[in-house]
């Protein structure tokens, strides 16, 4: 992409940059040395770099700020940048020492008597760096969803957020701000809220400058490059690994009881300490493997008569190593409180409290996990224990990624404390080892971009005469990266291409009618394999001792074969057990819709690989191999026959398995020549005479067009071909490598034209049929009025409004209903609010579901039910009696929620009241106005309101 | 026929008669039977539940007007949009406005709302285009940038907690505005649109038409202004930086107007003027097709004021829309 020009030998610029450069080869040589950084600059396209007599003529005066210590080489750097007052990236770990760099500016603005602004990511570091910046500066004002203090004041601390609605709504300081401070920058990437970030960069004032605080992020030249292009300026960037205090990784393996040292304070891997560790994992025993699905949580669940846990065992451990203070990450709730109980425990025991305090001070905290925690609020300790390494991740559990370990083990270690910070990672079974390793020894997350369209944004750009939302989506960071893609695509098509080209097969045309044929052939049997396996018709066929045929687990997965006949065994069902799912949806579901796993003994393959971990292979009998109980899921088994065998009780040992597989083998030579007798899908399972006519008809179906189709692979020319194997491989081959090519050239298509620019459309056409907007892009009444709601689903929001909802009820009522927008936490056993507050929530429901299909009439995709269901009821009943006037405690017995998430909840639903006021104030409506005013002053009280650090 | 003071012979007065009736008969039905006066019963229904909004209120339950115009019903909301009013300002919206002030740290201007106007010498980028706060210096020069009578385009920022209301200057296109004319005409005249700068190349000229009602026809002035994203920003720092400062001598060159260009901006106003006589809504299509007419029709400037021009214009309007009514029917 040729936009962005790089320093290059002909660019004037080397000579400007080239005193810098020297530095750092002649001050820093070697390539190891810790404290080295890198220093790259961005330059808009056909940018001529000012001289730097500018420059000189600054050196005469004094430093706008001198630091009573020596700053590390990547700070020098970043505050030679800032002093010929162009743009600079600083892309360091946690603990690094960026804020040397915002003081830096903060102090260069405010001699120049220009504005600066500081966001981040949430208030609580807002709030810390407002208190820091407060006693070194003064001229200091804080701005955010709750408090705003001083406004006027030379150095403004705000959330992002904050400062995009100023940003829309055209607030003086935009006239004013010469430097902008985006700490956390990388919070880009969140799936929510990084959208915020993008629009705040693109919309800033294009004659001021930025500084970029980030934590480690591969890509940042990518992103000083998008700065850059979108701002018509340059932009440094300023990249270091240095850790001001060390990093010593362990690992904890659960049931033993000593550490392992895997990663030494100079970054290297121990692989053989990395062995043992894995090795002193106390094996799961054949027995309690079903306890497997619930095993980790077991570990934590408190003192049980006596009983200590793994983290009890470790946290004594620390303290005896004086490794405290400490910090615990864990990612569920439940365990944050069940952990809290247990320090009490501990502190009773133990003389060392400081671990306690800072367990205490953070558990509204924890909850929060990687959102709060990997960011730079400032809470250091000594050691950092992750309990497990698993995290909820909005729909499923995932491994936590390399990058959010770097960034949360970045805790440990208080500079100038500790010599170095240990950092304790407690593994069990469950984690593959790959995956460990992967997770301390790999590098950070890229930086990439998770725009997305919300009406506010549309409302609020369509709204400005200059706001054009198809420029915002075109000086996206989304836009930028997938631009930059493209030269890379063609390439790797073209490559694929040339791959295909050159593969020569005979005969291709009757092959590629015998592939299809085959492919048909499998899909259809996977189909009645679908039919009769289902929960439905075999459940009750799994008993004890039925003989069933599994496919094998070859070592080549992604080979398929091109047989008629699979590769099959034969096995014996032990047990079948419902798989437990991670949502508590599953209770709901009905039997037949679950999902199941059946227990069978077979031969396997047992092999270990590098990292000591067993890979265990379905093999055929004959084969050497081992009898063992496998768990399989259902659609690995291929049929069930009607035989059944008598087998022990118990097959712990060896011997009892060996057995019984010799029986297997015997009925199989027994049966071998008219084949094995199959439990019959009509007779035997009555899948006709079942009640679901639809399924029994495409059953029907289907085995005929097999019958059909056995036929005609035997009279196929090709059939006899000796090497059709071979040859139907390399076609297979082929015909991925085609797909392939069809997938990237179809994804080089989509970034050419402006990302979004469907979803812009679709999104329109809703806020047009809604009444929001005009057919050309002029903003409504009610779209004014979504303007305003930005920390709620603003559709749904107005649409209540307007339909005069809020309006009939009570203020309390109002009040509760509301609440339903800033909850989004399912409880597993709420009680359902009051009559008169379930009406309302249908309402909202009703409204939610309307404009839901509104939007999918528009094209726009969404989930209706799954929309409908995020607005949840489960707090209406707390936030009615918190309304009322009642205590605090008495509002927690109600509900069964966390205090803190409460207590946001309740300040969000504040957030949403000051917004509708000004929704109300719009349309003139004061009655609804001062309603509103009303409800405010009913919520904001005691203890929901006190200022605190944390939240 | 309402209100329009013309001196119109005979046949002039049969012939607009009859545009205007054909107009009358073009715009629907609807919007004539909901208008109201004051203290007429809107009619609503209660058990819906009803928001009240702006121009209405409550009296012995019932909802009545408290202007004049007409009832707008946004789902359970019931509002008045008053006509013939003064102008009522809405977030956003871009307009112009008279100096009648220069007050501490801002300039009060008048917008033909029922307050002054305030903006805020903060919420003005200065001529210089530095980023910075503002010092006592900036404020006494306050009247290099607009003295009193001086017309300056802004947008509306919002209602301040006082109750004021603000204004604000975005970028660098708002600001002063010279050479060229203002006009005032009634607001409901004009419509909200996505855009209301408009730049005739044709003419040389610049069309502002305000929402309250304040339209501004001038000498086209190039935008010196990297808000907007186009190529020409790439040029060098120290050149934009030397156009923006024009030494007194290019100066007094761009104070020449050409008399072709003044010709133009009188021919546009007198559109204008004709338009609002007429009481047609004023947007930028409504605005060239009086000019073409007048051009085409070999109308000289000081004759569009005239009865005949007016005439005219009114039977064009009435066979342009008629001619569009039946292409949509």
């Amino acid at each position: 992409m040729g936009s962005v020009k790089r320093k290059s030998v002909e660019d004037p610029s080397e000579e400007f940059t080239s005193p810098l450069k020297q530095q750092r080869d002649n001050g820093f040589a070697g390539v190891d040395e810790p404290v080295a950084c890198v220093h790259d600059v961005s330059y808009p396209e056909g940018y001529v770099p000012r001289s730097s007599n500018r420059d000189s003529a600054q050196e005469d005066s004094k430093p706008p700020k001198e630091f009573p210590f020596s700053l590390d080489p990547f700070q020098l750097e970043a505050i030679k940048c800032l002093d010929t007052g162009e743009s600079v990236m600083v892309s360091a770990h946690t603990s690094a020492g960026k804020t040397v760099v915002a003081l830096y500016a903060i102090a260069m603005s405010l001699r120049n008597k220009q504005r600066v602004i500081y966001t981040s990511p949430i208030k609580a570091l807002s709030n810390q760096k407002y208190r820091e910046f407060k006693e070194e500066f003064s001229d200091v004002g804080l701005m955010t969803g709750d408090v705003t203090i001083d406004p006027n004041a030379s150095c403004l601390v705000m959330t992002t957020e904050i400062w995009r609605s100023m940003q829309y709504k055209g607030s003086e300081v935009i006239r004013e701000v010469a430097w902008i401070i985006f700490d956390e920058v990388h919070y880009m990437r969140d799936r929510e809220r990084g959208v915020v970030w993008e629009e705040s960069i693109v919309m800033a004032p294009k004659k001021s400058r930025f500084v970029f605080l980030s934590a480690t992020v591969p890509n940042a030249k990518e992103f000083a490059d998008w700065v850059a292009k979108v701002h018509k300026q340059p932009c440094h960037i300023v990249y270091t690994d240095y850790r001001p205090t060390p990093l010593q990784h362990y690992l904890f393996p659960s049931g033993s009881d000593g550490l392992y040292l895997v990663v030494d304070e100079r970054g290297k891997f121990r692989e053989d300490s990395f062995q043992k560790a894995l090795n002193a994992l106390v094996p799961a025993s054949e027995g309690d493997r079903k306890r497997e699905n619930g095993k980790w949580q077991k570990g934590l669940v408190v003192g049980k008569a006596g009983e200590e846990s793994d983290i009890f065992k470790m946290v004594k451990m620390i303290i005896q190593r004086q490794y405290d203070p400490v910090i615990l990450f864990s990612f569920s709730k439940r365990e944050c409180e069940s952990l809290a109980m247990q320090y009490h425990l501990v502190s009773d025991t133990d003389t060392s409290y400081s671990h306690n305090i800072q367990v205490s001070n953070m558990l509204p905290l924890l909850k929060r996990g990687i959102e709060t925690f990997s960011i730079g609020l400032n809470m250091p300790a000594k050691t950092v224990v992750f309990t497990n390494v698993r995290k909820f991740d909005g729909d499923k559990f995932r491994w936590l990624s390399s990058g959010e370990y770097i960034q949360m083990s970045g805790r440990a270690g208080r500079r100038g404390i500790d010599e170095r910070g240990v950092c304790i990672l407690m593994v069990d079974e469950k984690l593959e080892p790959s995956t460990a390793k992967m997770m301390v020894k790999g590098s950070a997350d890229c930086l990439n971009s998770a725009f997305h369209l919300s009406y506010n944004m549309l409302l609020n750009q369509m709204r400005s005469e200059e706001g054009d939302p198809e420029n915002l989506l075109r000086n996206s960071f989304y836009q930028f990266q997938s631009d930059r893609a493209i030269p890379d695509l063609e390439k790797q098509a073209k490559l694929l291409e040339e791959e295909r080209d050159s593969m020569l097969i005979e005969e291709e045309d009757s092959l590629e009618n015998y592939y299809s044929l085959l492919q048909q052939f499998k899909s259809l049997k996977k189909d009645v394999r679908d039919i009769v396996l289902s929960p439905r018709y075999c459940l009750p066929f799994f008993q004890p001792g039925r003989l069933v045929s599994i496919q094998c687990t070859g070592d080549d997965d992604n080979a398929p074969s091109f047989s008629i006949e699979d590769r099959i065994t034969w096995g014996v069902i032990i047990n079948f057990e419902r798989v437990k799912g991670l949502s508590e949806d599953d209770a709901n579901k009905k039997p037949e819709d679950a999902n199941y796993t059946v227990d069978v003994l077979t031969r396997c393959s047992v092999r270990r690989d590098e990292v000591a971990r067993k890979t265990v292979i379905i093999v055929p009998l004959k084969e050497p191999g081992e009898p063992i109980v496998l768990s399989v899921p259902i659609s690995q088994i291929d049929s069930l026959s009607s035989v059944r065998l008598v087998i022990s009780k118990d097959l712990l040992p060896l011997e009892a398995r060996e057995n019984t597989l010799k029986k297997v083998s015997e009925v199989l030579s027994r049966f071998a020549k008219e084949g094995m007798p199959l439990l019959d899908p009509e007779e035997d399972m009555k899948i006709i005479s079942g009640h679901f006519q639809v399924q029994s008809s495409s059953y029907r179906k289907a085995v005929r067009r097999i019958e059909a189709l056995e036929n005609l692979f035997e009279k196929h020319e090709i059939a006899k071909s000796p090497l059709i194997e071979q040859k139907l491989k390399v076609l297979h081959k082929k015909k991925e490598l085609t797909a392939k090519i069809k997938s990237i050239k179809r994804a080089t298509r989509s970034s050419t034209v402006l990302a979004f620019k469907d979803e812009l459309k679709a999104r329109k056409r809703v806020l047009r049929r809604l009444g929001y907007a005009s057919s050309d892009d002029v903003v409504e009444l009610k779209g004014k009025v979504a303007c305003e709601i930005s920390s709620a689903d603003e559709l749904t929001l107005t649409e209540l409004m307007f339909n005069g909802v809020l309006k009939e009820i009570k203020v309390e009522e109002m009040i509760s209903l509301l609440s339903c927008f800033v909850w989004q936490e399912k409880l597993q056993d709420a009680p359902k609010p009051r009559d008169e507050l379930e009406l309302l929530f249908t309402q909202l429901q009703d409204t939610a579901r309307r404009v839901a299909k509104v939007q999918l009439e528009c094209k726009v995709q969404i989930d209706v039910e799954n929309f409908v269901s995020s607005f949840r009821p489960d707090i209406m009943e707390a936030v009615y009696a918190w309304a009322k006037g009642s205590k605090f405690y008495e509002i927690m017995e109600i509900s069964q929620v966390f205090e803190g998430s409460l207590i946001r909840a309740i300040r969000r639903l504040e957030e949403v009241l000051q917004q509708l006021i000004q929704a109300a104030k719009s349309i003139g409506e004061t009655e609804l106005e001062a309603k509103l005013e009303d409800a405010v002053s009913k919520i904001k009280r005691d203890i929901v309101f006190a200022a605190s650090l944390y939240l | 026929m309402r209100g329009i003071q013309l001196s119109l012979n005979q046949t002039q007065r049969l012939r607009l008669q009859t545009a205007l009736e054909l107009l009358e008969t073009l715009s629907s039905k609807a919007s004539l039977n909901a208008s109201v006066t004051v203290a007429d019963t809107i009619p609503v229904n209660y058990e819906d539940g009803v928001l009240k909004g702006h121009g209405t209120t409550e009296l012995d339950g019932e909802v009545v007007a408290t202007v004049c115009g007409v009832v707008e019903r946004v789902n359970k909301l019931v509002y008045v949009r008053a006509l013939r009013a003064r102008y009522k300002p809405e977030i956003g919206d871009i307009i112009v406005g008279r100096v009648i002030e220069v007050a501490p740290k801002r300039w009060r201007l008048e917008i033909n709302f029922i307050q002054d106007a305030v903006l805020m010498l903060s919420s003005m980028t200065l001529p210089d285009g530095i980023q910075r706060r503002r010092t006592a210096v900036d404020e006494l020069n306050m009247r290099s940038i607009f003295e009193e009578n001086d017309v300056v385009c802004a947008e509306v920022r919002g209602f301040q907690h006082d109750g004021s209301l603000h204004l604000q200057a975005r970028s660098q296109k708002y600001g002063k505005l010279e050479r060229g004319q203002l006009l005032t005409i009634p607001p409901y005249l004009v419509k909200r649109r996505k855009q209301h700068f408009h730049h005739l190349e044709e003419y040389g000229v610049d069309l502002i038409i305000g929402c309250n009602g304040f339209i501004w026809v001038g000498e086209h002035v190039e935008a010196k202004d990297d808000m907007v994203v186009d190529d020409q920003v790439n040029k060098s720092e120290q050149h934009s930086s030397k156009s923006k400062s024009w030494t007194s001598l290019e100066e007094q060159e761009q104070a020449y107007t050409h008399a072709e260009t003044r010709q133009n901006i009188c021919r546009i106003a007198n559109a204008v003027r004709v338009l609002s006589t007429l009481g047609f809504n004023v947007t930028l299509d409504v605005i060239m097709e009086t000019v073409y007419l007048s051009s085409s029709s070999n109308v000289e400037i000081h004759e569009m004021l005239g009865a005949e021009f007016c005439v005219l214009v009114a039977e064009s309007e009435a066979e342009r829309r008629s001619s569009s009514a039946k292409r949509k029917g």
